[in-house]
């Protein structure tokens, strides 16, 4: 059995296309199930943002001609014929794929985590489905997969760092006040960008949350959103004293926060760390304030360098999982390989298996003196023996496969068993 | 044998943070972190052996003091990981113990054959707390100048290996507060307990003794640190950094002066 997969990606495919083949929630295990009443029998559906692939246990072209009309039906009409958006793989290629995308290597983002969830999640479906929808390649193919991207992610620095303005921020956030818990977050601005950060800050554990904007009412629809408080623009002095983080993101044509702010709100001075993210142009943070002592203060250039740096990291970091990664195909291609001759050495282990028995019940039969603990001993011997005598022959068999001569090492067994009764 | 085995134990966890630092400023925690924690069985199995062998506790003579020293700081160092990413002191407190250590071993940890009135109870109390109460400020000083360097990292707005590899603000300025309080409480106690003693059993304040007037010193160091928190100007959190820091310097410093002016039948530690 080959694997075999098909797919596409954001790599070969718009999002117009890919979104119709975005099988969310429950309607993965429905696909699955479609699956299995078009034909494909052992399959595993890997569905995200950014892909849809269907993986085999074993690749022949029929099974790819019913996938494929599977996916068309899905689709419905496209800008093009769904085969020109498709790669697909068999063999070795499909280990190696597998493996870099749950590493993230093949994301948008080198070494995103989730995409690895999602593998998980896709083989789980396939695998505990009933009947359950995965054989041996595929159980082997996703297990391995999944320990690579663990290996990846913690072997490697692919996964270090920020991976989006929104993660940097947050990332600032740590290092300045360790746990989020407690802390309160200002936004200024209800934009979108400042909603996915408060999000991100909201993952972390931030509770605070009080929303300032131009027009007030959408400054309490982002609120209620993100389960905060409404202030009005003219409180917003009073709102900073209460912050430990300020978050800006307004189309104002002036600073919203100046020094002057910053007196009225403290007097005495700044009395903790206080991190001031100011992601609007033009700026609503007066840079002046990046000058005072405890206030850490970045616009959208320092976080966008900042992710550069970030993504420049894990790129280089991407060599060192690029290699990893071949080291595991290729344990897989020496476990694929030894498949082969799985067949044989299970005949020749029955086969020998009949022979031993054969031969002990005849032992026995001439030997009525012996007793019960006697014939345990003799049927033990006997067992012990047969391993012996087999371990070699099916480790060499083994090895002549992985190193690619199977098919000669077949040979001689069958030729070795047209001499006896071998299955 | 096994003060030595501990030192490598001490120098292979310092070498680990090393590799974490160099190699971008992430990664495990745990391996660093076990290799100091065997590195403390062995030390502790060492001086098992030596008090079973010697039928007292090294806290006498410069040998043992100084190793005791170094095995109280990486006790210290592994009671900072309660708090997030607190072990990575242990790149500036790992440092530390190796030179006490190996300075230790490098002298001899043996007996001094002092007065035998420095083996009861009230000496080792007042031994075992003063010298707990110089890890506290160690470890005070430490987390100081990691959050100055932090502080500085998030400043410059650059993410670099220090930027990864330092704990955050928040938890550098805990371990300073625990550090030094204890450093404080400590010290307190001991230099009660060794001014009683002096004053019952030798009639004086001990003003002829060398480490009473260190130990005067550093309990006034600490003090200033903690005191400092409180004081007006910039957030209390880098003010008790920059305190805790100098304060450590200054023990340290003092330390140095006293051992190289004292006169040697002092007795200096």
């Amino acid at each position: 059995m080959t694997p075999a997969l098909v797919g596409l990606s954001h790599r070969t495919a718009p999002v117009e296309v890919r979104e119709r083949l975005a099988f969310p929630g429950d309607e993965a295990a429905h696909a699955l199930s479609g699956l299995h009443d078009a034909g494909v029998e052992q399959v595993v559906l890997l569905t995200t943002c950014n892909r849809t692939e269907l993986y085999f246990e074993s690749g022949e072209e029929e099974t790819f001609a019913r996938a494929v009309d599977f996916l068309e039906r899905a689709a419905g009409a496209l800008p093009e014929p769904l085969p020109n958006y498709l790669y697909r793989h068999s063999g070795d290629s499909v280990a190696l794929h597998l493996f870099r995308v749950v590493s993230g290597l093949d994301s948008m983002v080198p070494g995103e985590a989730e995409v690895q969830g999602q593998v998980r999640e896709a083989y789980q479906r396939a695998a505990g489905s009933d009947p359950a929808m995965t054989g041996a390649v595929l159980n082997r193919l996703f297990q391995t997969a999944l320990s690579v991207g663990g290996r990846v992610r913690s072997e490697t620095a692919i996964g270090e760092g920020s991976a989006s303005v929104a993660s940097v921020a947050v990332e600032l956030a740590r290092k300045i006040f360790g746990d989020l818990r407690d802390r309160r977050v200002l936004v200024l601005g209800a934009g979108e960008t400042a909603e996915r950060m408060v999000a991100s800050l909201g993952r972390e554990g931030v509770q605070g949350v009080m929303v300032a904007n131009r027009t007030y009412d959408r400054a309490v629809d982002l609120a209620e959103r993100l389960h905060g408080r409404a202030v009005r623009m003219e409180e917003i002095t009073r709102a900073l004293a209460d912050a430990d983080i300020v978050l800006t993101s307004t189309s104002a044509p002036h600073f919203l926060v100046t020094a002057s702010n910053l007196t009225a709100a403290y007097p005495a001075g700044v009395t903790s760390p206080l991190l001031m993210v100011d992601i609007a142009i033009p700026r609503d943070i007066d840079p002046e304030l990046g000058g005072v002592a405890d206030v850490f203060l970045y616009n959208v250039d320092d976080l966008q360098r900042i992710l550069d740096e970030s993504l420049d990291r894990r790129r280089v970091a991407a060599v060192d999982a690029e290699s990893l990664i071949a080291r595991e195909v290729e344990g897989f291609a020496l476990w694929h390989r030894s498949l082969a001759v799985v067949p044989a050495i299970r005949a020749l282990r029955e086969h020998g298996e009949r022979v031993r028995a054969r031969e002990v019940a005849r032992l026995i039969e001439r030997m009525p003196h012996l007793s019960g603990a006697d014939r345990d001993a003799v049927e033990a011997f006997s067992r012990r023996l047969l391993n012996q005598l087999l371990h070699e022959p099916t480790a060499r068999l083994r090895r002549a496969a992985e190193e690619g001569r199977g098919e000669e090492a077949l040979a001689a067994v069958r030729h070795w068993g047209e001499g006896h009764d071998l299955a | 044998m096994i003060h030595l085995f501990a030192l490598l134990l001490y120098n292979a966890a310092f070498l680990l943070w090393l590799r974490t630092l160099l190699g971008g400023g992430r990664g495990r925690d745990a391996p660093p972190a076990w290799a100091t924690a065997a590195g403390v069985a062995a030390h502790v199995v060492a001086f098992s052996a030596y008090a079973a062998e010697f039928r007292e506790l090294p806290l006498v003579g410069l040998g043992p003091s100084l190793s005791m020293l170094a095995l109280l700081v990486t006790i210290g160092l592994l009671g900072a990981v309660v708090v997030r990413e607190g072990e990575r002191v242990g790149i500036v407190l790992l440092p530390l113990a190796i030179i006490l250590q190996a300075i230790a071993l490098a002298v001899g940890i043996r007996p001094s054959g002092t007065d035998p009135d420095f083996q009861g109870g009230w000496f080792i109390l007042h031994a075992g707390l003063g010298l707990a109460g110089v890890v506290g400020i160690a470890l005070a000083g430490a987390s100081g100048g990691l959050y100055l360097a932090q502080f500085r990292e998030l400043k410059a707005r650059r993410m670099g290996r220090l930027f990864y590899f330092l704990p955050p603000l928040a938890t550098l300025d805990r371990l300073g507060r625990v550090g030094s309080h204890v450093g404080f409480v400590f010290l307190t106690v001991s230099l009660a307990l060794g001014w009683a003693w002096t004053v019952r059993f030798r009639g004086t304040f001990g003003q002829e003794d060398v480490e009473m007037w260190w130990g005067l010193f550093s309990w006034l160091a600490v003090l200033t640190a903690i005191l400092t928190r409180a004081a007006r100007g910039g957030t209390p959190e880098r003010r008790a950094a920059l305190a805790n820091s100098v304060a450590f310097l200054l023990v340290v410093a003092g330390y140095v002066v006293l051992r190289v002016t004292a006169h040697p039948e002092a007795g200096f530690l």
